[in-house]
């Protein structure tokens, strides 16, 4: 035993899964403290006299009810969303390009889990399965998703990025955008091919939409059930797993070393005999799998996907990695969780907080601003370093 | 006073120090060399008193006025000019085309102007076409206005960089390393037209270079800097028989004068 | 190799009188299928490159104008009353080739990015659908609950200022969305364009409420038109009527005056886009896209120099939304995706980015790619669906396939290829962008 663990690193292990618990209190916890402030305040104006007509709580109970849902919530697509997240950091991180079509890839690995699954479904195997075969086939499904996502990835940097290298930095980004729209249109296009159904739905089988309750909570006449599905449950740890993983790949492997020399200085690098086309191509397929794993889960647990699914969640996973410092793995992390949470409390609070002015769909361009806002004030995110021009 | 004052400017990256407390004045009027192993700051010294880069500390006066915290464009319109080490043409217009986006500082073409092809406008864009010509016959480029830039051959490029510089009508000229790469007739010929810049032009020229034929040939002063900072300046005849500066060099076999070095 | 010697032959038939013979016969055939099968795809695709035969041969400039000019305004007319499908097309074509001329500016002169121009274009339509509807009158309903027999806000030929006043709001929409942005690099640029792009449909989708202002996603309508003096109809139809086969009724009229103003739109875009191009503005453009560091060191106020493209950009697309709103009299959220962003970057692309004459040419090929071909495809495969043929190597029967699988609703798939295609294989387009050759007379020496 000894002696396996002298070959394992056990720090590149332990140390993400401690970023991770930091990131989610942390952030969780300003988060919550924020929209609490806000709550008291508010239940002093017009807002809190018209909820209390309306639903007859104060700002403050309502807040502390959804209170933990969203949390929870928040950090289940904030993993989601650092895991696509960590794609565009690492293609970024090696090549300076943002890979446009990373969120097709996303959307591939979605369809093909779920097709696999809805296959199962008719062979009738996924009624009467037991607890451990229902997870196995989702874990089949996350599998056989992340290789074609995978795949998927490494062939387009082969067939749409690898001829334009020499090119100025707009042509592979105009050639990514157009992979995108292609890659949208032919997963409709397979899609109306084979089942003639754009939307599908994730079957439902195991024990996944079931709650774990740990207690109850009274607050004046409402009740605070504090309890996490386990979908969520699934997601947050399948996530980890894959977070801990890459970073163990790219911080403490030989194979890991290479990419971050090429990151860093791609002519010397392959001065140094690295095979920089094979590490590049390793960087887009490692992007894939976690893309394409991501969209498993992101079916799990939204249940119903669309040719058109990648788009919203790509751009906030990019978001994401801006906001953390794009080319930090570890920026991709917290910027994922981060923005997961702000834009479930977003989502769930601003309705009430602004009396129906400003619904949940504004949710959807949060990122949007978020993203601008650190581009005009700290284009080096969170946690990036500002990297100057040589003339 | 000095057409250009600079004083203890720092400039570092991260923990490199490029620019270490480096303070240099330039008089009217003169041609003047930066010297230095590869590395020694020099470029990051252009870039620096170009606008590209912030200074951490220090000061820089030009004609009397700070040109702290300017863009690089107003620094430009101040009268500074200056040629890149790895040349920076526009590639994809005429020659012609460079040398007139040179004078952009000085068009006055107002936008009405402009979209109704006032007498005026049509006036100043002959003007300047002639003047790019000139500058072409200065500097020694025939009958090449509506070539592309990317097409000419390379000494020829850096001789339009040259031009191009000059449209601006700039009080003081910057020229990094402007004879890499060039055979001796090329070097002879380049050597010849700084002269000719700073007599009848009346510009002051700050150059970098590392063929010590030219500089040791042309400048009337020589700062050397090494590792970020001024280890030396005086004339030639000084430079050439200061130890720190012949320890900087040690190891690349060369003594200046004696041996070609250039570094690309 | 076939290439170069097909570019031979051209040089050969290109001169002379010949040149101008093939011209007018290209035209002249064109004119006469189309008018004799006004259904058939083919003809007027046969009639419309004839634009491309008028740009490539060699003739003398006025002759190209008269050329152009009885095509534009007495061919184009004819057929496209005796085939509104076909005006509509052309319509299209304009609109997109006045978008396309504004994108051309920002992505080919420039040399900037921009994901979210259709904003612009939003920007435009949405000012005069609010102030030529009743939308003032409803500010203060709910979708679909105003009462009936509102008034408008402003008379239709209001119509005509707003042109002028889209032109200025789209412009100054353009600066205020760059002077945060354009300090970014291109690719971050990109995608904050696109957010813009995003951010502006999401609020013309939502500001229906607490002030209905957009009126959401039902859209607004109706929106007036200029009024349309009754002699010109009849003036029209005492010339026309004949050549046509029957009188034209005053909907089809107003389709031919949006087709007239179009083209005067986009006549007035290009003459602009051209006096810009050749002066020192142009020159800037380019520089900051050729090399921004070299630019800036000749003087060049990078921010200033990109924030005119960017409005001078958006002002094109301004005042081409004035006139589909007016044209249309309907406009929702919903021709303002993102798939539309791209749609004229594709045009741009395709025809050549920083062409004039590629611009165009990218927008009418990929208006009719969209309007013509696939729909082409759409209509084959209905009928292959209705017959009881299968596909031969597998065996499969045509009216088995789903009805979902329309080719006219597959547009990304034709944009994504554009856009890959001509990345890799003719990143300048097909009619790449040419500097202009200097014809510089030489002083006297001294």
């Amino acid at each position: 035993m000894k002696r396996f663990l002298r070959y394992i690193n056990v720090y590149e292990l332990v140390r993400p899964i401690g970023q991770l618990l930091v990131f989610s209190v942390g952030s969780a916890a300003a988060m919550s403290a924020i929209v609490v402030a806000l709550a008291l305040v508010l239940d002093r104006s017009a807002v809190g006299v018209h909820l209390m007509e309306k639903l007859n709580v104060t700002v403050l109970t309502y807040t502390l009810t959804n209170l933990p849902q969203v949390v929870i919530d928040g950090l289940t697509i904030g993993f989601v969303y650092a895991a696509i997240a960590l794609g565009y950091t690492m293609v970024y991180g090696v090549l300076q390009f943002i890979n446009f079509a990373h969120s097709e890839i996303f959307a591939v690995g979605a369809f093909v889990g779920v097709e696999l699954l809805i296959f199962l479904q008719s062979a009738g195997v996924l009624a009467g399965a037991s607890l451990f075969m229902a997870y196995a086939y989702l874990l089949l499904a996350i599998l056989l998703g992340m290789l074609a996502a995978g795949g998927l990835a490494v062939a387009v940097e082969r067939i749409a990025y690898r001829p334009l290298r020499g090119a100025s930095r707009l042509v592979p980004l105009i050639s990514a955008i157009g992979v995108s729209f292609l890659l949208q249109d032919v997963i409709r296009l397979v899609e109306g091919l084979t089942s003639g159904q754009f939307n599908r739905i994730m079957p439902t089988f195991g024990n996944f939409d079931d709650r774990i309750i740990f207690g109850k909570l009274v607050l004046g006449a409402s009740k605070l059930t504090l309890g996490i599905s386990i979908k969520s449950i699934i997601v947050i740890v399948v996530a980890v797993l894959m977070l801990v993983g890459l970073n163990y790949l790219v911080n403490a492997t030989r194979v890991g070393k290479a990419i971050r020399a090429v990151a860093q200085d791609m002519p010397t690098a392959s001065l140094m005999g690295i095979n920089v086309n094979r590490i590049i191509s390793l960087t887009f397929l490692v992007g894939g799998l976690l893309g394409g794993a991501a969209g498993v889960l992101y079916a799990l647990k939204f249940t119903r996907i669309d040719p058109f699914i990648g788009f919203f969640p790509g751009l906030k996973a990019f978001t994401a990695a801006v906001l953390g410092g794009i080319g930090n793995m570890t920026g991709a992390l917290l910027g994922g969780i981060i923005l997961g949470l702000l834009e479930t409390f977003a989502g769930s609070y601003m309705g009430t907080f602004t009396m129906g002015a400003a619904g949940s769909e504004y949710k959807d361009i949060f990122a949007f601003s978020i993203l601008i806002l650190v581009l005009i004030f700290r284009p080096q995110g969170l946690m990036g370093k500002n990297v100057g021009q040589k003339a | 006073m000095a057409l250009l004052e600079i004083a203890n400017i720092t400039k570092t990256f991260g923990g490199l120090k490029a620019i270490s407390d480096v303070t240099f004045s330039l008089e009217k009027g003169r041609i003047v060399s930066i010297i230095g192993p590869n590395g020694a700051g020099k470029t990051s010294f252009f870039n620096t008193l170009t606008g590209i880069y912030k200074p951490d500390s220090g000061s820089i006066t030009f004609n009397g006025k700070s040109l702290l915290g300017l863009r690089p464009d107003q620094i430009a319109a101040c009268g500074i000019a200056r040629t890149f080490q790895n040349i920076r043409l526009f590639p994809d217009m005429t020659v012609i085309e460079n040398i007139m986006v040179g004078m952009h500082i000085h068009f006055k073409q107002s936008a009405l102007a402009i979209l109704f092809r006032s007498p005026a406008f049509k006036k100043e864009e002959r003007e300047a076409e002639q003047k790019a010509l000139r500058l072409m016959k200065y500097v020694g480029l025939h009958n090449v206005e509506n070539e592309l830039a990317k097409n000419l051959p390379y000494g020829a490029q850096r001789r339009l960089e040259i031009a191009r510089a000059l449209a601006a009508d700039p009080q003081l000229l910057l020229l990094d390393e402007p004879a890499a790469g060039m055979n001796p007739q090329e070097t002879e010929d380049i050597i010849q037209l700084f002269r000719n810049i700073r007599d009848k032009m009346g510009i002051t020229i700050l150059l970098i270079e590392h063929d010590m034929r030219v500089v040791m040939n042309i400048s009337e002063d020589i700062c050397v800097m090494d590792y970020g900072v001024k280890i030396a300046q005086g004339t030639p005849a000084e430079i050439r028989n200061n130890s720190r500066v012949i320890e900087a060099y040690l190891g690349r076999g060369a003594v200046a004068g004696q041996h070609e070095e250039k570094m690309q | 190799m076939v290439s170069s010697y097909l570019k031979a032959l051209f040089d050969k038939v290109n001169q002379g009188p010949l040149a101008y013979v093939f011209i007018l016969v290209h035209m002249i055939a064109g004119t006469f299928l189309v008018y004799t099968q006004p259904r058939s795809n083919l003809a007027f695709l046969v009639l419309i490159t004839s634009f491309l035969s008028l740009y490539f041969f060699r003739a003398d400039a006025r002759f190209k104008l008269i050329v152009a000019a009885i095509m534009a305004l007495v061919i184009i007319p004819i057929i496209g009353v005796r085939n509104i499908f076909y005006l509509e097309v052309i319509f299209q074509i304009s609109v997109f080739a006045a978008l396309a001329l504004g994108l051309n500016i920002v992505v080919g002169f420039a040399g900037l990015l921009d994901l979210g121009y259709v904003a612009f274009y939003a920007v435009g339509a949405y000012l005069w659908a609010f102030f030529g509807s009743q939308q003032f009158y409803v500010l203060h309903f709910a979708p679909g609950t105003q009462p009936a027999g509102l008034p408008f806000l402003l008379p239709g030929d209001a119509f005509y200022m707003f042109l002028l006043v889209g032109v200025v709001i789209a412009g100054l929409t353009g600066i205020l969305l760059g002077l945060p942005v354009l300090r970014l690099k291109g690719d971050y640029l990109a995608i904050v364009t696109l957010g813009f792009g995003e951010v502006i449909r999401v609020l013309a989708n939502n500001l229906d409420k607490p002030l209905n202002i957009t009126n959401g996603p039902q859209g607004i309508t109706p929106i007036q038109r200029p009024t349309m003096p009754e002699f010109a109809v009849d003036w029209f139809n005492t010339i026309f009527s004949p050549l046509i086969g029957h009188p034209i009724s005053r909907a089809d009229m107003y389709n031919l005056m949006f087709y007239i103003l179009a083209l005067m739109v986009i006549i007035v875009i290009i003459f602009v886009t051209r006096r810009l191009d050749d002066s020192k503005l142009g020159r800037a453009w380019t520089a900051v896209r050729e090399d921004e560091t070299a630019a800036i060191a000749q003087g060049i106020p990078l921010v200033r120099m990109k924030l005119t493209a960017f409005a001078v950009g958006a002002s094109f697309a301004g005042v081409m939304g004035v006139l589909l709103a007016a044209s249309r009299t309907f406009i929702s959220p919903e021709s303002f995706t993102f798939m539309q962003s791209i749609g004229v970057l594709s045009m741009v692309i395709l025809g050549g980015s920083g062409s004039i004459p590629g611009v165009i040419l990218g927008a009418a090929t990929v208006t009719i790619l969209n309007l013509q071909v696939l729909q082409g495809f759409s209509l084959y495969l209905n009928d292959l669906r209705q017959s009881d043929a299968v596909i031969p190597v597998i065996n499969f029967a045509w009216k088995n396939l789903s009805t979902q699988l329309d080719p006219a609703k597959y547009q990304k798939l034709l944009f994504g290829l554009i856009l890959i295609l001509m990345m890799i294989f003719r990143p300048a387009g097909l009619i790449p962008a040419k500097r202009r050759k200097r014809d510089v007379a030489r002083e006297e020496t001294k």
